[in-house]
């Protein structure tokens, strides 16, 4: 399978940060969430990978080209938190904005996105609620057409309606296998939802990348006691955090540890509770 | 770089209304006191300021952002900008050549030698003052490039007389007024293009968030 996006190596260094060589790919056809807790370096990753920062080291492929030149760009679209249009204008005039900016300018498909999500075309983006700034940069991506849809930390901020109306809109966006998406996130529920595969960022290195089936299926939570977790091998210990009244210890093979530990609870992982022990435990 | 112009003159379409307005009344207004042509030397600069006004908004809606991933290169992104400032100084120049020329029609003494003088001051101190804070506006912060703009008018005022001077050393300016104002045009054209070629440098190792 061809990647819509490959991240090597990339490496930015700040005075109180390092993204320190992250690698990731996003397959064809897929949607990648990049998770991680606030500065982890998710949208430092996407801002070195688009090209709005400089970038210290590593390459970065965009459907199949090293370059991130026009042609490439006219392939992407880029969703940020907010709109990012000029408020001033109406989604009317931005259409012709846009359609001197992008070749592949549909305009057709602007006013017809602009209809399904009820945006009215002559009222300033000003105007507009946040969810209606979203949908707006969403239809922006979709009017021309792109192959591969970045999304940074696009639905924080919104009501479940209409965070639950967007992700609708990038699923019904991967019915095309050309089509892929990477979305960041620190609302994890919602790449639980959607997302293909997790890569997980921390301290500005990728602690995993693994198909989100994976996680759902393979990790695992032991809640247990004292006694019960000095019993626990320590190589088949992911991290741990000591509670108040017991040990939660994350595992990556939960099936494995339960006929292991037969009298232990072991209880499938959540995404949020997959990060918040590869964060706040030990033993990692 | 249309559609980023086409996005600029939206922006700054009222603020260029009311100049194009202000203009106008002040030129009729200028003639009871002094020379109308005089008008020139201040259409230009007065004209420009909506060019600092689309940078800070760019700033202020994170439009510079979004426009980096556009197929549009950093180069022609701030060429445009470059662009625009000249579109919007010769549109501050036509503007106030309106009330002079129906001035002249009415008998207001206004030579063609006073208007070309008037409006090659008038070009002179707008080039070279974008020349110092377009380059500015993306070397710092851009939210304050409409002070920046400010400062670099006063700049440019002294630039000129500095310049006048200097020319007076090879010969008198008295004598050749329009002459030693042209010279200080050319050199003003020459200092905006080469500031352009900076600002795009800068521009292209910038990081942008």
């Amino acid at each position: 399978m061809a990647n819509a996006l490959r991240v090597s190596g990339l490496t930015k260094t700040y005075k109180d940060f390092v993204l320190d060589h992250v690698s990731f790919t996003v397959p064809s056809g897929s949607i990648v969430g990049l998770i991680g807790e606030n500065g982890a370096g998710k949208s430092t990753t996407i801002n070195a990978a688009l090209g709005l920062i400089q970038k210290e080291d590593g390459t970065v492929t965009i459907l199949e080209k090293e370059e991130l030149d026009e042609d490439v760009k006219e392939q992407i679209g880029v969703v940020f938190d907010g709109s990012n249009y000029p408020e001033i204008l109406s989604p009317r005039k931005l259409n012709r904005v846009m359609k001197h900016i992008y070749r592949t300018w549909d305009e057709q498909e602007w006013f017809r996105l602009l209809e399904q999500f009820s945006l009215p075309p002559d009222k300033q983006i000003k105007q507009f609620s946040k969810g209606m700034k979203m949908k707006l940069a969403i239809s922006a991506a979709f009017s021309h057409h792109s192959r591969l849809l970045v999304l940074d930390e696009a639905t924080s901020g919104l009501d479940p309606v209409v965070r639950d109306d967007i992700l609708d809109m990038l699923l019904d966006f991967v019915q095309d296998e050309g089509h892929s998406i990477l979305v960041s996130s620190h609302i994890t529920s919602d790449l639980e939802k959607i997302a293909d595969y997790i890569v997980f960022i921390h301290g500005g290195r990728v602690v995993f990348e693994r198909p989100k089936d994976e996680l759902a299926e393979k990790y695992g939570i032991v809640k247990c006691g004292a006694a019960q977790f000095d019993a626990l091998d320590k190589s088949d210990i992911i991290s741990y955090r000591r509670m108040d009244y017991e040990w939660q210890v994350l595992v990556s093979d939960r099936e494995r540890i339960q006929e292991r530990y037969p009298k232990a609870m072991v209880i499938p992982a959540t995404i949020d509770e997959i990060m918040l022990l590869y964060v706040k435990g030990e033993g990692k | 770089m249309k559609g980023v112009l086409v996005k600029d003159l939206y922006i700054a379409r009222s603020n260029i209304l009311v100049t194009i307005v202000s203009l106008i009344v002040l030129g009729f207004g200028l003639s009871f006191l002094l020379e109308t042509s005089a008008l020139l030397v201040l259409a230009p600069v007065a004209s420009t300021t909506a060019v600092f006004i689309s940078i800070t908004s760019d700033a202020a809606s994170k439009w510079n952002k979004n426009v980096i991933i556009m197929p549009v290169s950093r180069n022609r992104i701030i060429g445009e900008k470059f662009v625009l400032y000249i579109l919007l100084a010769l549109l501050g120049m036509l503007t106030a050549l309106i009330p002079c020329l129906l001035l002249a029609l009415f008998g207001a003494d206004i030579t063609p030698g006073s208007l070309c003088l008037y409006g090659s001051v008038g070009m002179s101190a707008t080039l070279l003052a974008g020349g110092i804070s377009l380059p500015c506006a993306y070397l710092f912060d851009p939210e304050k490039s409409q002070i920046v703009f400010m400062m670099s008018f006063m700049a440019s005022t002294g630039i000129i007389a500095g310049l006048v001077l200097l020319i007076n050393l090879f010969f008198p300016v008295k004598g050749n007024i329009l002459l030693s104002f042209n010279i200080v045009l050319a050199i003003s054209v020459v200092w905006f293009f080469a500031s352009y070629r900076i600002a795009a440098r800068v521009y292209r190792k910038r990081d942008i968030t």
